[in-house]
């Protein structure tokens, strides 16, 4: 190896560990970006400069936020914090279900009483009575949400309105025989994540939407909000279903006057749901884009838990979908050179 | 296109590049036919790369991932042979090669390697098949200008039969 790529490579490798703070907000600016890409091209298509396309979607993007900000906003407000509200006595509730629960599998299988912990009330001692952060923690985690709101939209805007330049520039630095292929690796792998990100979030807008008129129509409380974390839990595969479903079984749960039946119904809502998402939704939405084996996304789902919590698995899918077409690709193309490489070789001993 | 109906003082907003790359393409025998509006959307799919003369573009034997349009310079199609390398023909600007990628990923049947410095539009299968799926129009009229394109390389190309294939039941049987 070349001195110069050794030091490039060790160069880019120490910018990207100071600028490891930025991996978060270019994430999320890329899924956006992917997002909207499809309206870009369609301004490109009408030889729009891509400057006043990217800037008139964003004005747009910024009317369209402020207005259902206004028009959902409070709804959703009211419903968190009559939910806030009812907190204290709901963790009471789950507690006294919980605690006598716990006494009836100890009496029943006394084995249970080391893998438990010590005495009752863990809602109340494990999630609401937890000693309170520094002050300073709340400023901090505001103003990290502060610095996301602003970097997002400004990489997501420079990124959709440089990226022709910027793969322009990519290209023309690239050894010109080995441009066909390499690109090739990068064309398929744009259309794959874009494919899958705008077809995630289609479906999770849908499977939201249904989640909250189901709700509202069985009666269950908050379906507002509960239909929104449904939606955002459905980018989560196999997990996000079963924790919207059990987050509204829960409501009803503790709701009086519902009862076991309500959770009955709640339940055969949800699986409508995830029957409907399989069969219609996801061939729509997503389709094709991904063609993982099914142990294989399961398998990519537990990694991504297990290395970066949620946001892993919510990653898992694409970045497994990923590797495995550029392992396959750069095979092919090892493949490609070990013919030409032969081939120079049976001309050689031809010549 | 829009920059014919724009007034001239919004002029400004007009991309020229993407403006001059669809009448750039109607020129080309594969994309004849295709209306402005579809032409415009095809314009959007093409990667743009300069190259410097003597630079290979792809080797004979490849696999064919992308069809290439010359905007600038010239490009030469050779084919090994036991005497050595073979012009097959000299492309410059509006001529596109590589068209059999469009169709399936079949080894090149000869290189591509640039004569004087060049600048050439690159189509991936993968975008062109995106494009497909959602425009049934430019798949149709597209694929009638390749068959044209294969039709006249076949009749420029005869196949000489020289000797009959052997059949199954002549082999000899113990």
């Amino acid at each position: 190896m070349k001195p110069s790529w050794l030091v490039t490579i060790v160069g880019v490798a120490a910018l990207a560990w100071l600028a490891r703070g930025l991996a978060l907000p270019v994430f999320l600016a890329l899924t956006f970006a992917y997002l909207l890409s499809p309206l870009v091209a369609w301004a490109d298509a009408l030889a729009i400069r891509r400057s006043v396309a990217v800037g008139a979607l964003f004005t747009v993007m910024i009317a369209v936020l402020l207005v259902g900000g206004l028009l959902v906003g409070p709804r959703m407000l009211t419903e968190a914090s009559a939910l806030l509200e009812r907190l204290p006595t709901l963790a009471i509730q789950i507690d006294t279900s919980l605690d006598s629960a716990a006494r009836e599998l100890v009496e029943a299988a006394p084995v249970f009483r080391r893998v438990l912990p010590e005495g009752g009330g863990w809602v109340h001692r494990f999630v609401l009575a937890r000693p309170p952060g520094d002050p300073s923690d709340f400023f901090e985690h505001a103003g990290h949400l502060f610095l996301f709101a602003i970097l997002v939209p400004f990489f997501a805007f420079f990124l959709l309105r440089d990226m022709p330049q910027i793969v322009t520039a990519a290209m023309n630095r690239l050894p010109p025989e080995h441009v066909e292929t390499s690109v090739a690796v990068w064309r398929e792998l744009n259309g794959v994540i874009g494919r899958y990100i705008r077809g995630v979030v289609m479906d999770g807008l849908v499977v939201g939407a249904l989640a909250a008129l189901g709700l509202w129509a069985i009666r269950v409380p908050y379906p507002l909000l509960l239909g929104v974390f449904a939606g955002i839990a459905n980018v989560v595969p196999f997990v996000g279903p079963l924790l919207s479903a059990a987050a509204a079984a829960l409501v009803v749960l503790l709701t009086p006057g519902q009862g076991l039946a309500g959770v009955v119904r709640v339940l055969v809502l949800f699986l409508a749901i995830k029957v409907l998402d399989d069969t219609l939704i996801q061939p729509l939405t997503i389709g094709r884009s991904v063609h993982l084996h099914p142990a294989l996304l399961l398998g990519s789902v537990v990694v991504g838990n297990h290395a970066l919590g949620v946001l892993g698995m919510i990653i898992a899918v694409p970045v497994a979908t990923v590797l495995q077409e550029t392992v396959r690709l750069l095979l092919e193309h090892r493949r490609v050179l070990a013919r030409r490489h032969l081939r120079s070789g049976a001309g050689r001993l031809d010549g | 296109m829009l920059e014919r109906r724009l007034p001239r003082w919004l002029a400004w907003a007009i991309d020229r590049e993407q403006a001059r790359r669809a009448p750039f393409l109607a020129h080309s025998p594969l994309f004849a036919g295709l209306p402005r509006r579809l032409l415009g959307r095809l314009g959007t799919r093409f990667l743009e790369k300069a190259y410097d003369a003597g630079e290979i573009v792809f080797h004979e034997g490849d696999p064919g991932r992308a069809l290439f349009v010359v905007v600038e310079g010239t490009v030469e199609i050779t084919q090994a042979t036991p005497r050595g390398e073979h012009v097959v023909r000299t492309l410059s600007a509006g001529d596109a090669f590589g068209e059999l990628a469009l169709i399936d990923e079949s080894r090149r049947s000869g290189s591509a390697r640039v004569a004087e410095p060049a600048r050439l539009l690159i189509l991936y299968k993968t975008d062109f098949d995106a494009l497909m799926d959602g425009e049934a129009r430019i798949a149709v009229v597209v694929m009638r200008n390749l068959s044209r394109v294969i039709a006249a390389y076949a009749r420029r190309n005869p196949v000489v039969v020289t000797e009959p294939a052997p059949r199954p039941e002549a082999d000899e049987r113990p």
